[in-house]
Order: C-alpha cells, then structure tokens, then sequence
C-alpha cells in the first residue's frame, strides 16, 4: 500500500486540489481536499507514512479546507472547513489551515463513530496494555503523551479514545499530538528526534504545533489494546508526582463527562463505561516534571 | 359467592408506590457503598444512596406502599449489622419523591 | 433534468441497491447524510433483510446512524410523557402532530425519522391554558423579540417555540395546520373532532390517517423550508403505503381533502411522491385528486421547482438552478402564508434586521 511520503511535493498538492486526497488514519479513510498550501504542508510532514487508498475504496469523511471567497481572498485571507456541504466552525485566518484541519479530523470522528465509546482522552499503549488520560483543560494531558511517546510507549491517540462496544478494547487512531504554547518549546528540548510542524500564532487556544506520531505507533495502527488504567493527570507548577488511587465510582463519573457520546450511546454507553472501569486502576495524578512522569507510567502495574 | 365490601375500605384508595414502565434498574456498585444507576426513560445516569436503590429494588419485585417500604429497608438493616436502625416513613416518603422526579418511580392507586 | 440520485434510486428499489459498489455507497451515504435519512436507510434495509448485502464499511456508517437515532426516539418518549404529565391537570386532550405523533403511535413512517421539536394540536380556546401549564413545568418561549412574538401569536399558528429549560428540548404549540394570515386554511375544529387515541397511551391522540397525510402535504408543500424536503416526502410514501392497506381510505382522502380546502397540496403531495420515489397509488385516485391540479402554466413551474428542492442537498443532485428553485419556493411559502404587503415586510426583516442565530 502506498503512503503520502510516495508523492513528490507537487503530486500531493495536485491530489489534494483534485480530486482529493484518500487518507487512512487508524480503521478511517477521509477524503480531503484543499488547495491551501499550508494544509498539503502538514499533510507531507506530518503524515508521510500514512497510507493512502486505493482507487475504488470507500472514504468514510470528506473534508474540505479552502480560501473564503470574495474579498476576502486578498484581504486577511480566511480557511473555511466544510464537511461535505456543512460548514460547522466559523472561518479561519488562513495561517490556521493546518490546525483547522486537524480540528475538522477530529469533529468527523467525535460526531459520528457510535460503534464506540468515545471519550475526550489521549491514550498510550505498553506491553498491550493500554493507559487513558482523560482531558479536562489545563490537564497538561498531550504534553504528557507527548513525552510518553517519546520514551517507549505506543500512541493510539492523543485526542479520541475509542473504546469498542463490543469487545472493550481500545481501537487506535494516531494522529498528530497538538502542543500548545510553552508545551512546545519543552517537548522540543525533551525529544530533539521529533518531528514537529511550524507553531501558529494567534489560535484561540494560543501557539499551536503539532509532534509527528513516532512511526512505529503508524504502522501498529491496527493492533489494539486492553485497557488498564484511568489516569486523570494534573500538572502543577513545582509539584512532587503523586498517584492516588481514585474510587470507580467517581472515575466513571468523570470519565463519562469527558465522552463525547456517552449519553447517545445509552445503555451500551453504561455498558461499555462499566466494564471500561471495571477493567482499569483509576488515579489522579499529580506531577510538574516530565522525567517524574514517565517514571511514574512505568512503574505501573496492570490490574 | 359476593364477598361482603367493606366500607372502610372504600373510604382511601390504598396508594402504592410502583416502578416506571420501561425502567430496567440497571446498576453497578463498587465497593458496596456508590451506586450508580441508568435510567431507561430519561437517558441519564444517577449515582444513588444505598436506601435509594434497595427501596427501588423493593419495588421491581412488586408495588408497596410506604409503610410497607420502610418496613422492610428497616428488616433488611437489623439482618445486617442488628444495631436497630429504623429508616423513618418520612425518610423514605422524602427518598420516593426524588426518585419520581427523576421518573423512576410513580405513585399509583391500587 | 438532473439524473436520478442513487440515493433515491435507493428509496425506490432498495433490493436493486443494497449490495451496490463501495464507491455507489460511498455517494448514497454523502447523499443521505445531507438529507438526514441515514437511519431511515438503516431501518428501510433492515426491514427487508438486505443489511447483509450493504458492504461493511458502508454498513457501519448505517449502525452508528441507528444507535444515533436510537437515542432521538428514547428522547422523544420522555419528552412526550413529560408533556402529558405537564399538561393532565388542564384536560387538554395532548393531539401529537407528525414525527411525535409517527413514533408514539409506532407508525412505519417513524423508523429512523429525525427531528427536532415536538408538535401537539389544541384548541385555540385553551391555547392560554396550555402555555401556562407548560411554563409551570419548566417550559419557556425562546428569546424572541417583539416582532417574532406578534408574528406568531397574531399571525401564525402556533406559539413561538418553546424550550425546556433543564432538558433544552423544544416544544411547538399549534393551534391550525396553517397561519391564521393563510388565504385558505382547514378548519382546526374538524381536526381535531377526527382525533383518535394511539394505542397503549391513554391520554395521547393523533390525527385521523387522512389528516395525517394532509398534515404532512401541507407542511411540505406550504412550508418553505426544504432541507428536509426529501424527508417528509419520505413520510408521504411511508404513510400512504401503511395506510392505504385499507382500500376505504383512497376514497376518503380526495373527499377529506376537499371539506379541508387542501385538495391543492393532496395533488402534489401524490404527484411527487409517484415521479420521485415512485409510490404505488392505485388507478383511479390520481383522478379523483385532479381538483386540486393547478392550471398547466404553474404546474409546470412546480415541476421545474420541487423536481430540485426534493433531492437531497448534496452538491451531486443540483444544478445551477437548484439553488434559485429553493429561494423561489421559500418566498413562495411566506406568499401562502401571509398577505404580500406583509411578506414584503417580513422577508426584509429576516434578511437585514434579525441576529444571527
């Protein structure tokens, strides 16, 4: 199967502006278009060993990622996502294209994938075992699975866990980890072999980049995970890491309010949350200091 | 045989109290003391007292008034730990209460 | 005249489609995704056994639309029994109109019918009545300003919507099938004489079948708001097909239509449910409907209009002219509704002076 990295520069743009680029991320085909260099800029980056579709497969998203029209083409330039004739988000300063995009990647998901509980986590993989950090903001959660990434553990994903209905397991979908400001310059210094996209002022969220998911975590983008452990991090400027265990009860509680489907999925949304809890060691965790962190995940032990 | 009717007995019609229709009480406790409970009719999810959810296990086997209810929560306490704790007919009238505001149970005439 | 979209080709011949390429599914589901009938193709394949056929990436794409929905009906039960509950101390017959009433009543029309507001039918009499028992039970008319308010508590038919406040959920009040302002409307009365209960719930009505269809005819026909175009004519062919088993009910729909002075939007209602999705109507009726044909000039501009604003809309079932068929039939539906100085005055506003929403 070919990938994105098979494309010269040229060819993807061209892809890209028509008839629209067939990207697989985890079990995800989408079909993108746009003619935005800075999205077909990301795309090569960030996205090189992902593989692309064949002809005569079937895209589950199309998305869209172009220039406002009218005046606007000349004078502060906006990118607007279109979602195969909706237009959910207001349009952007078009120095925003590739975050955009990789917003509108996630909205696709998180609207539409009821065959599984979806929660608003990032999720890391070690020895089969799987451990999901919720994210409230100000959590520090992808800069945290960033740093974990980067030493030895599997990215199944930095924003959407995906928890199958039927079996419980956690279905990967990496994709880029998003930094946000002073993140950025700390996971640069932590991991110097990453790969990261240029930062984006002025975003609602601030400076934003993304980090290249590690290679290995692509091509095992099939193999999933048992989960193991809930961890609902906390960073704390100076603080000693502290893991205390956290009752299932409120674990649930809180995991539930950071799913994005939970309440659609009903009773199989009970269901799958409550052998989700079952099946894992919930804690809250404290930290400040990266290194503290990781040595804290290691030392973890499965249920 | 017509049976005699019983004047006092026309006088109040007994009011039980009944699960919801369509209310399957799923559940889950972890370490016996949260509860937590979806709720079939309004899609939401309660985390409950220990009372609460034996009153409305209770009432899943059958329709009882209140008398009945505390009645039995109050049997069930003393098989426990025997210290004699009585759950009062008001407690449970106030525990009925919320669990009909939130359509879990209803009161009904018998 | 555009082609025929497969996802229509769909609706009509769901056998002949189900086990299509991925490429064919690919489109249908873009197509059904814009129209809203994701789960209704769920449950229109599910009910003939052809799920087995839908290749499994397109078929997962139809049981995350069924869990979807799944949910919508749970919601819309509970928002029902809360209304009754709301509205018993009053001894207001609760008259369901549409997708509410579909699903309470477990109509074939309700299987995968998205919507957003629960419809009910009173009398106007007791329309104080019913509003403040809902505000009581936590219902409350939206942010509307001065000129929304006179624009349905004068004109319209209805209360401005109202939403709950805890569950967010919306509520129409109706008290006509059509705006007090409309040159010719039925009678609410007659409606609501025709009621009947619906199974299992004692204290739920709905419509008489024949007013159902008419209900669902002038809504499509009168109301200008088409994206759900190919939605409720969808509803037409699943109501008629149902109801229809009964062969007394063709002959009291023309006459029905008449006593209500909808014989117009019955003509159409049959008339586009035939050419688009091919609704089986038996000899005779298409006859008995034609007081209601308009003169051969309009009708053909009807056909140029709705034959566009009924496709679903998704960029492959449009021409250039779709896009001015809509508006035309947006104006076209205030034109019915109101007198046109007031239109006039309507339209303006909408367009310069009232917030985004």
């Amino acid at each position: 199967m070919l990938t994105v990295s098979s494309l010269t520069r040229a060819e993807l743009g061209e892809r890209l502006a028509r008839p629209g680029l067939r990207l697989q991320t985890g079990s995800f085909v989408t079909c993108i278009g746009s003619a935005i260099p800075a999205v077909a800029d990301g795309i090569a980056l960030l996205y090189a060993e992902y593989p692309l579709q064949d002809a005569g497969g079937f895209a589950d998203f199309h998305v869209s990622l172009q220039g406002s029209g009218g005046l606007r083409r000349w004078v502060r330039p906006q990118v607007r996502f279109d979602y195969d004739g909706t237009r959910p988000f207001e349009p952007l300063p078009v120095a925003q294209a590739f975050a955009l995009f990789e917003w509108s990647m996630n909205y696709c998901v998180s609207t539409r994938v009821h065959g599984y509980l979806l929660l608003h986590a990032a999720v890391v993989e070690r020895d089969g075992v799987a451990a999901i950090l919720p994210a409230p903001p100000g959590s520090g959660k992808s800069t945290l699975c960033a740093a974990l990434v980067t030493r030895g553990w599997r990215l199944l994903s930095d924003e959407l866990t995906m928890v199958r209905l039927d079996t419980g397991e956690i279905q990967p979908l990496p994709r880029p980890v998003s930094l946000k400001n002073a993140s950025i310059e700390l996971m640069r210094a932590f991991a110097p072999q990453a790969v990261f996209s240029r930062p984006v002022n002025a975003t609602a969220k601030g400076t934003v980049a993304h980090m290249k998911a590690p290679t290995g975590s692509v091509r095992r983008a099939q193999e999933r995970a048992r989960p193991a452990w809930i961890v609902f991090p906390r960073y704390v400027a100076g603080a000693a890491p502290h893991l205390a265990p956290m009752a299932p009860a409120r674990a649930f509680m809180q995991v539930a309010e950071n799913a994005f489907n939970y309440s659609l999925l009903a009773a199989a949304g009970f269901k799958a949350l409550t052998r989700l809890v079952d099946a894992s060691t919930c804690y809250q965790f404290t930290y400040s200091m990266l290194d503290d962190a990781i040595d804290v995940f290691d030392r973890l032990t499965p249920p | 045989m017509a049976s005699e009717i019983d004047p006092a007995a026309c006088q109040a019609p007994r009011r039980v109290w009944g699960v919801m229709a369509g209310q399957l009480l799923r559940s889950k406790t972890w370490d016996g003391a949260e509860h937590l409970l979806y709720n079939d009719l309004s899609g939401d999810t309660h985390l409950l007292g220990a009372d609460a959810l034996d009153l409305l296990r209770l009432l899943q086997a059958a329709d009882r008034d209140e008398a009945s209810l505390a009645a039995a929560l109050t049997a069930a306490a003393d098989d426990g730990d025997g210290d004699g704790d009585t759950l009062a007919p008001a407690a449970v009238a106030t525990i009925l209460a919320d669990l009909a505001r939130l359509s879990l149970v209803e009161r009904r005439a018998c | 005249m555009i082609a025929t979209p497969l996802l229509v080709q769909l609706l009509r011949q769901p056998g002949q489609l189900a086990g299509a390429s991925l490429a064919d599914w690919e489109l249908m589901l873009r197509q059904a995704a814009l129209a809203n009938l994701t789960p209704a193709l769920y449950y229109l394949l599910d009910e003939r056994g052809l799920l087995d056929c839908v290749p499994a990436p397109a078929r997962a794409h139809l049981e995350w639309a069924r869990a979807a929905f799944e949910r919508h009906a749970q919601g819309v039960r509970f928002e029902v029994l809360k209304i009754c509950q709301a509205l018993a101390s009053t001894g207001v017959p609760v008259v369901l109109l549409k997708g509410a009433a579909y699903a309470m009543a477990q109509l074939p029309a309700a299987a995968g019918r998205l919507f957003t507001d629960v419809d009910v039918l009173v009398p106007k009499a007791r329309l104080a009545v019913v509003e403040g028992a809902l505000i009581l039970a936590g219902w409350a008319c939206g942010h509307h300003d001065a000129y929304d308010q006179r624009y349905y508590r004068e004109w319209m038919h209805e209360l401005p919507p109202m939403e709950h406040f805890h569950r967010r959920s919306l509520i129409d009040v109706h008290h006509g099938l059509l705006p007090q302002t409309a040159s010719a409307r039925p009678d609410p009365a007659t409606l609501l004489a025709g009621a009947r209960p619906i199974g299992g719930h004692a204290a739920l009505h709905m419509l008489a079948p024949a007013d159902m269809v008419l209900h669902s005819a002038v809504h499509l026909f009168y109301d200008g708001e088409l994206e759900h175009g190919l939605r409720d004519l969808l509803d037409l062919h699943r109501l008629l097909a149902d109801f229809g088993r009964a062969p007394s009910f063709w002959q009291e729909l023309p006459i029905r239509a008449c006593q209500l002075a909808l014989a117009r939007p019955l003509f159409y209602a049959l008339r586009y449910a035939t050419s688009v999705l091919h609704t089986p109507i038996p000899a005779g009726v298409s006859l008995a409907v034609d007081a209601g044909r308009p003169n051969c000039v309009l009708l053909a501009v009807m056909d140029q209009l709705f034959g566009r604003a009924l496709l679903p809309a998704h960029a492959s079932c449009a021409d250039w002219l779709t896009g001015t068929a809509r508006f035309l039939l947006y104006v076209r539906a205030n034109w019915l509704r109101m007198p046109p100085l007031m239109l006039a005055r309507h339209l303006f506003r909408k367009a310069f002076m009232s917030p985004k929403a």
